[in-house]
């Protein structure tokens, strides 16, 4: 038989049919998977490009005339996808634009000072994103309603500094972690003060890190539901709220609802497949590399 | 002279984030704490009740239907949430591990479902298994001419399978991603040499790569358990808990407590008894990673 060789096989290696065979499986259930990931995104998609009668005929699943009437449709009333957006944006930029800074100067002292409780101190902020959101969801709640500052944007960033804070000092301290001290301690010994070194060394030769984290933290913040369920309420809703609101007494608005998903959507994956090595750290931070 | 020279620098740089998390995490799980137990019924008063020591949490043990369906729901649904991904994570995983053009397209597209809403996952499922007009409904029923008139959502155990599904498929990819990173520190001198010494493909998976992708899988598994404990925002807008409360978790069942029935003291003891579960969980999740 005319064996073709195996990507895997070396130089002048003959595959056996059965190997072969195992190949095109391979190759089959890769393809599956690929499937599995693609099809309902492309569902979504899809549909947001719509009518409601295309919607409900699967006759029309895939062939129908591709209408832009969804996109307007949820920037107006009463849906206003366009002020969730900058609710979003508002929300998920200013909790990284805080996030940062905190975390990487509590990260470089978890990293080069040694002081008492220190691997306590650093459990304790490392644990604190195992806490289950619904037993601190009551407390924000109350908290924020006597403050006055339920349905506003600065309760929800606040929530979401608290949950992407661990994650974030976590992850650039392992970044930290990896800069040598040498470079650091020369210019300390030229008479540099610290925080000179920590901007003008440290955060440089961090910074892929930090933009690592930043990503992350912003991931998070965007697709934050439960706390933005219970704070917003007309002002400060955001996003995965506004499509909460496509579910109507008229029954589901799955046009509408596809394309608010595509909107919160595509940006995600802009992102996230800039950044997709470093990703897989992210919620291990360096423990599996 | 400055008063802050007297500050260790170390302390300086923690302060803001050291402050935040005991103000933002420690302050209020403690505030639940005591929360657990008081009576508090918000729609007939906005401060907090009487003391009732461990009523709360005797009720909710003892006298709760509705709790212990929920803590019932909650094992299914981590139990079958944890496993599937795990197989499907490590079956993906070794699959991806060699190179090949479309390999290497699957691992970029992995890292979607993650970054995804789980909201909109949830709310998209919904859609699909539609008893109308749902393409994944559609789909069964053409392979399965007796599920042709099933409603998913309707039916508890279907309405479990498919908050499963929904959560496996937006946490797998991810785990995947997680395990060829550990299949990737695996040298593969030792694979090669079991091979070359005759041992079939299924013995070296078994004595070679399995033992050493254990510490990978374990992280995993509990990480896993962590997120499928805490998970609430696919519940919601998938099944609402439904039908009747067969999907409705502990974390649902908090919710629902206190946003609905707007019973403060009693969803803070609940949630107690979810924390108490999740530090057990989270305690043997730092144990792996800080092992080294």
């Amino acid at each position: 038989m005319t064996a073709i060789a195996h990507p895997d096989a070396t130089a002048g290696y003959q595959a056996s049919a059965r190997e072969q065979a195992t190949h095109w499986v391979r190759q089959l259930v890769v393809i599956v998977l690929i499937s599995a990931i693609l099809l309902p995104i492309a569902w979504i998609f899809l549909t947001a490009f719509k009518t409601p009668r295309d919607v409900y005929s699967i006759s029309s699943a895939l062939w129908f005339t591709p209408t832009f009437e969804n996109m307007q449709t949820v920037f107006r009333d009463p849906w206003n996808l366009g002020s969730k957006i900058v609710n979003s944006l508002a929300v998920a930029g200013g909790t990284v634009l805080l996030a940062m800074p905190m975390a990487t100067m509590a990260a470089y002292a978890f990293s080069r000072f040694d002081f008492r409780f220190k691997q306590a101190i650093f459990l304790i902020v490392i644990a604190s994103q195992f806490i289950p959101a619904a037993v601190v969801v009551l407390p924000y709640f109350l908290m924020f309603k006597e403050a006055g500052m339920l349905d506003t944007r600065t309760a929800l960033v606040l929530v979401n500094l608290s949950i992407v804070l661990p994650y974030a000092v976590w992850m650039i301290k392992g970044f930290i972690d990896a800069v040598p001290m040498e470079i650091e301690e020369s210019a300390m010994v030229d008479g540099a003060p610290r925080s000179r070194v920590i901007w003008e060394i440290v955060v440089p030769t961090a910074l892929p890190g930090i933009i690592t984290a930043a990503v992350f933290s912003f991931t998070l913040t965007w697709n934050e539901f439960l706390f933005a369920l219970i704070i917003g309420k007309q002002h400060a809703l955001t996003l995965p709220i506004g499509l909460i609101g496509f579910r109507t007494e008229r029954g589901d608005l799955w046009e509408l609802m596809a394309a608010g998903g595509v909107l919160i959507t595509a940006p995600m994956f802009l992102i996230s497949l800039l950044v997709q090595k470093q990703f897989v750290g992210s919620l291990t931070a360096g423990s599996v590399r | 002279m400055f008063p802050m020279r007297r500050i260790p620098a170390h302390w300086l740089l923690l302060a803001p984030a050291l402050l935040f998390v005991a103000a933002m995490a420690l302050f209020p799980l403690a505030y639940s704490f005591v929360l657990s137990f008081r009576e508090w019924k918000l729609a007939r008063s906005v401060t907090p009740g009487d003391w009732v020591g461990f009523q709360n949490y005797w009720y909710l043990l003892t006298d709760d239907p509705d709790f212990l369906e929920a803590i019932q729901v909650t094992s299914v649904f981590v139990v079958s949430n944890v496993l599937a991904t795990l197989l499907v994570a490590l079956g993906a995983a070794l699959l991806l591990n060699r190179a090949g053009r479309i390999n290497t397209i699957a691992r970029v597209l992995l890292i979607l479902p993650f970054v995804m809403s789980p909201a909109l996952v949830g709310i998209s499922f919904r859609f699909f298994l539609n008893g109308e007009y749902g393409i994944v409904h559609h789909l069964i029923g053409l392979a399965f001419p007796s599920m042709v008139d099933t409603i998913w959502l309707a039916d508890s155990t279907l309405a479990m399978v498919a908050v499963v599904a929904a959560d496996v498929w937006h946490w797998a990819p991810y785990m995947t991603l997680v395990m060829l990173g550990g299949l990737a520190s695996i040298p593969k001198e030792t694979e090669e040499a079991a091979r070359v010494d005759g041992a079939s493909a299924w013995a070296v998976f078994r004595d070679v790569t399995l033992p050493q992708l254990l510490p990978v899988i374990s992280i995993v598994l509990v990480l896993k358990t962590v997120f499928a404990l805490k998970a609430f925002d696919i519940i919601y807008t998938l099944s609402n808990g439904g039908p009747g409360r067969s999907t409705q978790t502990l974390a649902y069942f908090v919710y629902e407590t206190a946003f609905n029935y707007y019973d403060m003291g009693y969803a803070a003891a609940a949630a107690y008894i979810l924390t108490a579960v999740l530090l057990v969980a989270s305690g043997f999740y730092l144990r792996l990673v800080f092992k080294k």
